[in-house]
């Protein structure tokens, strides 16, 4: 049974959040400071890192896991992303961007690109007629149990 | 033996009429040499900006305010990722989160028993209006196993308008559709034709017995006409009430309408449920827009798009001009709609 997404998965096994630090909230000018965040890296234990999830990365993503040492690297790389659980985040609006008080340009409609079809067909290995030639449709990855690389054999 | 309560949805997408793309300044037109109304962006180069442009917003607050929805003052962009030849940049910029317009309705009218003496008024729910980039075509070459990609669509506007499943059936979609279609024509935000592409109905279409919870829905594309759809929606109702009777299942899965065989077949290339990773789109801060209350002071005009403008100068809909047609001239209502 595949999981959805890393993130979804993350979040169902959350760390208790331990000395709770209340960061401000997202507002520019309240004139509070923050408290000063715990000294060094969080102790947040390691997670493992299931098959069915890392086959799912590799399909979503096209990586490819390779041996131990890149799955490792993987699970090294959650357990830093972990620390993030030691705030409270409590009734504080995400931030999802750092242009968030910046005003959406809005341009013109009039037309100003275009017409370059030799310079951008130049970048492609192969085309046809000034059209870019792809492979038939979508190539699915292998399912896990047909494949012969690292994930498999680790199941 | 219980009756079945078809359940039918849509997913439409309207091609923005504009002169230029939504992201770039490369210009919107059908039958063109291909890969010539393209621009870096639209290829996807590296170090490429996305630039919105302010026609399209227009063009989907008009809409939005035309089918009584509620204009969100501020919305966001996100990124939807998936692989696909004519998507180059690996990911469409749409807006998952919160869409420009939401809850509004569609009102369009059916003649009861093919008659045209009695006309009932229908009502479907809009569920959000958003505005995302159109991918390139791809054409298929079986013969040499090989697709041939032109990226002259790729990132033009287009307005996703998703219907709540309100509709039970072929006829009252096509009705739906056909409405639609004037409005967008009238406001002048899309020409709607569908041979071109400019509009694009997908279907959800589910049965299910009274009382009972929703069935599996499927989802039906590639409807090139508004007379497909009628037939392409009833064709899986009836298939899915025949699947069901014999004790099969239905599937929550994607079909392709044949227009030639007159019915769906499983489409190939979808592996099962995509995974979209949905992101922010780190590159366009929230876009805001204001009404007449909200208007800021020292705001240069031409990055300001006030609603309430927009709204004084719709034009009429074509529900209201049937209505003065016949208010002025004394025609019967169901004459009033062979006009218009």
């Amino acid at each position: 049974m595949r999981v959805l997404s890393l993130g979804r998965w993350l979040r169902a096994g959350r760390v208790p959040p331990r000395g709770r630090v209340r960061l401000n909230s997202g507002h520019r000018h309240s004139g509070h400071r923050p408290q000063a965040p715990p000294q060094g890296p969080a102790q947040v234990p390691p997670r493992k890192v299931s098959v069915e999830v890392l086959d799912h990365l590799e399909h979503l993503a096209l990586v490819d896991f390779r041996d131990s040492e890149g799955v490792e690297r993987l699970q090294k790389a959650i357990q830093f992303a972990d620390q993030l659980h030691e705030v409270n985040t409590d009734g504080v609006e995400p931030m999802d961007s750092v242009l968030e008080d910046r005003c959406l340009y809005l341009r013109e409609d009039d037309v100003t690109e275009g017409n370059c079809t030799k310079e951008l067909l130049e970048n492609a290995r192969e085309t046809v007629e000034e059209y870019f030639v792809a492979p038939p449709g979508n190539i699915p990855l292998l399912k896990l149990e047909e494949q012969n690389t690292y994930l498999q054999g680790s199941k | 033996l219980a009756p079945w309560i078809p359940v039918v949805g849509l997913e439409i997408h309207a091609q923005i009429s504009s002169n230029s793309k939504l992201f770039s300044g490369s210009q919107v037109q059908f039958a063109a040499p291909p890969n010539s109304l393209v621009s870096f962006f639209d290829a996807s180069l590296p170090g490429t900006l996305p630039v919105l442009n302010r026609r399209c917003v227009e063009a989907a607050v008009m809409t939005g305010l035309a089918l009584n929805c509620h204009i969100n003052k501020k919305s966001l962009f996100d990124r939807k990722h998936y692989f696909y030849a004519d998507l180059p940049a690996g990911y469409q910029i749409t807006q998952q989160r919160v869409p420009i317009a939401v809850n509004g309705s569609l009102s369009y009218s059916l003649c009861i028993d093919n008659k045209m003496s009695q006309m009932v008024t229908k009502t479907v729910r809009i569920k959000q209006i958003q505005l995302e980039q159109d991918s390139g075509k791809s054409l298929h070459d079986d013969t040499r196993s090989q697709t041939l990609v032109d990226l002259n669509r790729a990132g033009v506007g287009l307005m996703e308008l998703v219907m709540e499943p309100d509709m039970c059936c072929g006829e009252e979609a096509a009705a739906a559709v056909r409405e639609l279609q004037l409005i967008l024509q009238t406001l002048g935000s899309s020409q709607a034709v569908m041979a071109e592409g400019q509009l694009r109905v997908d279907a959800n279409v589910s049965v299910h017995h009274p009382g009972e919870p929703y069935g599996v829905r499927t989802e039906v594309k590639n409807i090139n006409s508004i007379r497909f759809l009628a037939k392409a929606i009833d064709y899986e109702i009836q298939r899915q009430i025949q699947e069901l009777g014999n004790g099969g299942t239905i599937l929550n899965e994607t079909r392709a309408f044949d227009s030639k065989l007159g019915c769906t077949i499983p489409m190939r290339d979808k592996e099962g449920k995509q995974d979209y990773r949905f992101m922010p789109e780190p590159n366009l801060p929230p876009l805001i827009l204001y009404d007449a209350k909200s208007l800021p002071a020292n705001m240069n005009h031409q990055q300001v798009i006030n609603i309430d403008w927009i709204h004084e100068r719709l034009p009429d809909l074509p529900s209201v001009k049937r209505e003065k047609l016949v208010e002025q001239y004394g025609i019967l209502p169901e004459h009033s709609f062979t006009l218009l």
